[in-house]
């Protein structure tokens, strides 16, 4: 059972703290994605569990051993702790065959020279890199390299498998391929694994489970469906999903009986059954949130005096291939939406609506999620 | 003219080429000067102008000055060679040291190391003259290989430090992760990739050591372990007319390091090129 505990985990730089008080529980094969922008201390997290630097505070656990504490002065390095690593360049070695690079750590560990022959050859045929195991790193691909890195860490049967965002430097194309490829992997070999990105859509698509942090600090753990459609607060509802929410600054007003979001070009009324801690913002600035796939185009004839409907400017159309992206203005405000077609030309005017139960409701000091 | 791949040159490129004839033809005067007296007989020496041929050439001059520079010519390649070694290997561990295994005071120490560059020859003279013959080195090789190796490790360590800068952190660490300890990395990652940072420390050193003479004339001067530079200075002097035997032993001494820039030049001009290692 390998899962990865850290508690109050602190690292500090100097007078920035590159990590605050995290604490993370990663289930026994798991894949954990780390998710956020750069330098929300994502791959210090990862170089931490890793063993590659020392902690300032806490304690993380692998498996059934602690294996950093800041407090009992307990750090072990990075070959004792059952990890490999595959880096965001790859790093293999460049004077070393794709051969010798697979097998050096376990020529470092003294395995006997026919079992390493043995589990790379086995290694590599996985990989489908069994033909380049003569070649040197320069005479590779960034595919091929990549797979070197991934067979070098998986040849030596870890516990678990650390990746600093491996995909970054694959073109667009080879990058979707091969996020399939290393799921597909994962799911096969079934290691414990944490994968470091800043791309939302690789978090989504990969991960079982997903930790979003921003500037040291962890905004939210969750599934990536979770996430999704119940973000925490307003960085993390801004953060997934591309096109990005669309964010509006309201009031929350009640207009006989019922709420209603008031942005001064529009009004939003909300549904019956709302959270009862909503009461306590009546009249209080709120940010309204809609994801652009839930703004359509009105199609019925009511026009825009009906409830809930928005007028708005059209002011650019994107096709995107299976969809298009209208950009409009409600007056001042912006709004973006995600629409199969329309007949509606820039520059014209069009009733757009929202799926109420799909409205999101910020609190505008805390940006903590309301509804 | 010729066929369609022939153009006449434009007339920035002639005045280009004649200017670089001019300076090569400047630069190589000396040494021809150097090659054509040392086969000349003291009568040709009177007779002729520096610049021509010898009108009877005698391999004497060379012989003689040769007889002359034999021990000091040995003295040289050995304690240049051993020191050359020995600075450019220390010059690559503290390079190591400095860029990947990051210590407090690390920039502190490197510091000091850059400023000891600087460091003119001149200013620790005497001091080194006291240091070497209490260590009993004094007049021995062994003070020439001491004193060549210090010096030279400041140099050779910012040539390492600011070569193994260019390599990727993440290649220590994925080789930290793999197992390897410090020395393990340092011979098995970072020494094979060092050939061009080695030669060109290597090189830079050979020369150097090589075509020192106030360390030689200072601490080693009229002994067994007198080196070549002294050697050839000394040639002055014997007799009035004796340039023959001064450019034959200037010919001997100038051959060992023709024969490396011949030979390594390639790797030279590559290695000052080196930008990052790819692949």
């Amino acid at each position: 059972m390998v899962n990865i505990t850290t508690k109050n985990l602190t690292k500090k730089y100097g007078n920035t703290i590159a990590v605050k008080d995290l604490n993370l529980q990663i289930k026994d094969k798991e894949f954990f994605v780390f998710l956020g922008p750069s330098g929300c201390g994502k791959t210090t997290t990862l170089f931490a569990i890793a063993g590659l630097i020392k902690i300032d505070a806490g304690e993380i656990w692998i498996g059934d051993e602690l294996v950093s504490s800041a407090e009992k002065g307990i750090h072990k390095a990075p070959q004792e702790r059952g990890i490999a690593m595959v880096f965001q360049d790859y790093a293999i070695y460049p004077h070393m065959t794709v051969f010798d690079n697979m097998a050096f750590p376990l020529t470092i560990s003294k395995v006997k020279k026919d079992e390493i022959e043995a589990r790379v050859k086995k290694t590599a045929e996985l990989l489908g890199i069994s033909h380049l195991l003569n070649r040197k790193p320069r005479q590779l691909s960034g595919g091929q390299r990549q797979r070197v890195a991934l067979g070098r860490a998986m040849v030596r049967r870890p516990k678990v498998f650390l990746m600093d965002e491996p995909l970054a430097n694959l073109d667009a194309k080879l990058r979707v391929q091969t996020r399939t490829e290393l799921k597909k992997l994962q799911l096969d070999i079934g290691v414990t694994t944490i994968y470091v990105t800043h791309d939302q859509v690789e978090a989504m698509t990969m991960a079982d489970r997903i930790m979003v942090q921003k500037d040291g600090v962890t905004e939210q753990i969750g599934t990536p469906d979770e996430l999704y459609n119940h973000p925490s607060n307003l960085f993390v509802a801004g953060f997934l999903g591309s096109p990005e929410m669309n964010f509006i600054n309201c009031t929350l007003v009640e207009d006989e009986k019922r709420l209603c979001l008031d942005a001064k070009e529009f009004k939003i009324f909300l549904p019956a059954k709302m959270p009862s801690e909503l009461k306590n913002y009546i009249g209080a600035e709120v940010i309204m949130g809609i994801r652009p796939e839930d703004l359509y185009e009105s199609k019925s004839a009511r026009g825009p005096a009906q409830e809930n409907a928005v007028r708005v400017t059209l002011d650019l159309v994107e096709p995107v291939g299976p969809y298009l992206l209208l950009h409009s203005k409600a007056g001042k405000i912006p709004l973006v939406a995600t629409v199969k077609d329309t007949k509606a030309k820039m520059g014209q005017e069009v009733i757009m609506e929202m799926t109420p139960d799909k409205i999101h409701i910020f609190d505008k000091k805390t940006t903590k999620s309301i509804i | 003219m010729g066929g369609k791949g022939l153009r006449f040159p434009k007339p920035r490129r002639i005045i280009l080429y004649v200017l670089l004839i001019v300076f090569v033809f400047l630069f190589l005067l000396p040494l021809w000067t150097d090659f054509t007296t040392s086969f000349k007989n003291i009568h040709d020496i009177i007779y002729t102008v520096p610049v021509e041929l010898p009108l009877s050439p005698t391999i004497e001059p060379l012989i003689t000055a040769f007889n002359l520079m034999e021990r000091p010519l040995l003295n040289s390649l050995t304690f240049t060679v051993v020191a050359m070694i020995l600075s450019c290997l220390l010059g690559s561990i503290n390079g190591y040291i400095l860029t990947k295994i990051k210590f407090r005071g690390s920039n502190t120490v490197f510091l000091l190391f850059s400023i000891g560059i600087f460091i003119p020859y001149q200013a620790v003279l005497v001091p080194l003259v006291l240091t070497i013959s209490q260590l009993g080195l004094y007049n021995t090789l062994g003070g020439l290989i001491l004193t060549h190796t210090a010096y030279g490790i400041t140099i050779t360590t910012l040539l390492f430090r600011n070569f193994y800068g260019l390599l990727p952190d993440s290649l220590i660490m994925a080789a930290k992760v793999d197992g390897a300890g410090t020395w393990t990395i340092y011979r098995r990652i970072i020494l094979p990739l060092s050939l061009l940072p080695f030669v060109v420390a290597a090189v830079f050193q050979f020369t150097s050591i090589w075509n020192d003479f106030l360390f030689g004339v200072v601490l080693a001067r009229g002994s067994e372990a007198m080196p070549a530079s002294v050697a050839l200075a000394n040639l002055k002097g014997t007799t009035a007319f004796n340039y023959n035997v001064q450019m034959a032993g200037a010919l001997w001494y100038a051959l060992p390091v023709l024969i490396i820039y011949l030979v390594l030049g390639k790797y030279l001009i590559r290695g000052y090129m080196a930008g990052a290692i790819k692949g």
